[in-house]
């Protein structure tokens, strides 16, 4: 199903949502200019955000104890998203970023709660002169959390892609536990990718693992595939797919991810 | 079904098929042996169109078309499969949606319909079990994590599921053990009919006791220099090459 058609019979949030309790559905927020999200003590929720307008987006988040948020956002427009997320103690976030095309998003995450966590997927596909930033800043303020980001980037033509991940580990921040991973795919000779993954530590008892890589298609894989009898397009694209496709995958909601795995192989035809 | 003459083929300008000739007729088995070196998996990546290598001169014929003339996917929906001595990883792709891609392909190339979601299931299901593959192992990535023996039975789950008019299978018994091999050599032969053949890149005699060749060939410095029948395999398990090559050098 096509996302605008499956979006369409959603509630909408504007400027403000506050959950309560369990909220079964998702909501969708369409090019919010500002939204603030409150998800009380042990409320649940999942939010669609879709930024399908150049415009800019200021969001912030706010997990009480023991609160569950998945946010899915989507960017096919030129927009600039900042995002602050405040956690309290045992919340968990879980987030999905997929940049089909020149976008900006700015994720900040707040671990204030102890046995906080967040989990961050990022994905970023550019062809042509486009640019695309992911910056992932994770801020452990507390003990024994746990955060995990990962993100993955896709540029071809004359496109650059950048990703700026930070771990930032207080030094109350005892017992953190904190992976950050980009890797990345050259589809071109004039394509750039910019990484700087961080970590900046000052507690003593932690378990941090950061890394970045820049690849170009495995052309063996490319052979192979095309043995079964695929087309050299066809291949390619499934590598890509594959390779950015499990993140997609993490969005909990079956049709959406399909929606959105649809729309990233549209974006790859035009790479 | 498959000719192949006077083929010559380099890489880096390094030649190394220094003028193969072969016939293969369908119903046939053929095993192709050598030392090391001697050409034999390039023999496989320039029949199967591996760009890596260039053909320099020769002609090869498979079903009355020029195949050097086809790119590596024409040459595999006209039926022509490689079952690769190392097969490729690949990450996020599953093994489900691979084959359902490779199948609906060479299905449109031969004007028919592609399968439906549930076709194509009770087709996995059933070619699964010809390998004794876990039905598991469709779910994940392409050879991904697979084991050595569960990457060679997954070449051959991909050979019945695609069945191919000529099968070229490299070195698909290195690294199996005892098990793994009759799994996989039995699985060949339960997919062999008298419309398709079969060539067989191997090292050792025990993969023949199990699929039995009607040719036996030797690949000596990218040349045949001997062919016979399966009684072949056993003397050169005996004797290795040494008698052929010296006779070859005289």
């Amino acid at each position: 199903m096509e996302l605008r058609e499956l979006i369409r019979d959603w509630k909408q949030v504007k400027e403000q949502w506050t959950v309560s309790g369990c909220e079964e559905q998702p909501v969708v927020s369409l090019s919010p200019e500002h939204l603030t999200v409150e998800v009380a003590e042990g409320g649940a929720a999942h939010l669609v955000i879709l930024c399908h307008e150049p415009r800019t987006s200021e969001l912030k988040l706010h997990l009480a104890e023991g609160a569950s948020l998945t946010v899915n956002l989507l960017f096919t427009a030129e927009a600039f998203l900042s995002l602050e997320a405040d956690q309290e103690a045992h919340s968990s976030l879980k987030m999905t970023s997929v940049e089909l095309g020149s976008a900006n998003a700015r994720l900040t995450i707040n671990l204030r709660g102890r046995d906080a966590e967040s989990e961050v997927n990022g994905v970023f596909l550019t062809g042509g002169e486009e640019h695309a930033e992911l910056m992932i800043r994770t801020n452990h303020l507390a003990a024994d959390c746990r955060s995990r980001s990962i993100a993955r980037g896709v540029a071809g033509g004359k496109s650059v892609g950048r990703f700026e991940g930070m771990v930032y580990v207080a030094q109350d921040a005892q017992r953190t536990d904190a992976e950050q991973q980009n890797r990345n795919l050259l589809l071109s000779q004039k394509a750039r990718i910019e990484t700087m993954p961080q970590l900046e530590i000052y507690a003593d008892d932690v378990k941090c693992s950061h890394g970045a890589t820049v690849g170009q298609m495995d052309q063996e894989a490319v052979y192979y595939m095309r043995q079964r009898g695929m087309d050299e397009q066809q291949a390619r694209r499934l590598q890509i797919v594959g390779f950015v496709g499990d993140l997609v995958m993490h969005c909990n909601e079956d049709a959406l991810c399909d929606a959105v795995l649809k729309l990233m192989e549209q974006k790859l035809e035009t790479m | 079904m498959l000719k192949v003459k006077d083929l010559h083929a380099s890489v880096d300008g390094k030649e190394i098929l220094c003028g193969i000739n072969l016939e293969v007729k369908a119903g046939e088995v053929h095993a192709i042996m050598g030392p090391n070196g001697s050409g034999k998996s390039t023999l496989a990546s320039v029949l199967a169109g591996n760009e890596k290598f260039t053909v320099t001169q020769g002609e090869v014929e498979f079903e009355g078309r020029n195949l050097l003339e086809s790119s590596i996917e024409e040459r595999a929906r006209m039926g022509l499969f490689l079952g690769f001595q190392y097969p490729v990883e690949i990450p996020g792709v599953t093994m489900a949606n691979f084959m359902k891609i490779a199948v609906n392909e060479q299905r449109k190339f031969r004007g028919e319909e592609p399968l439906t979601a549930a076709e194509f299931l009770k087709l996995m299901r059933e070619k699964a079990k010809v390998v004794e593959l876990d039905a598991k192992l469709t779910s994940r990535a392409v050879n991904e994590g697979f084991s050595g023996g569960e990457k060679k039975k997954n070449e051959i789950f991909q050979m019945a599921m695609l069945d191919p008019k000529l099968a070229i299978l490299d070195e698909t018994d290195s690294g199996l053990d005892i098990d793994a091999l009759r799994i996989v050599a039995t699985g060949v032969t339960k997919l062999h009919t008298e419309e398709n053949a079969t060539v067989v890149i191997t090292h050792y005699q025990r993969l023949l006791d199990y699929i039995v060749p009607d040719y036996v060939h030797v690949l000596y410095k990218g040349r045949i220099i001997y062919t016979g029948d399966k009684s072949l395999a056993l003397k050169l398990e005996k004797e290795g090459y040494d008698w052929l090559i010296n006779d070859y050098k005289e």
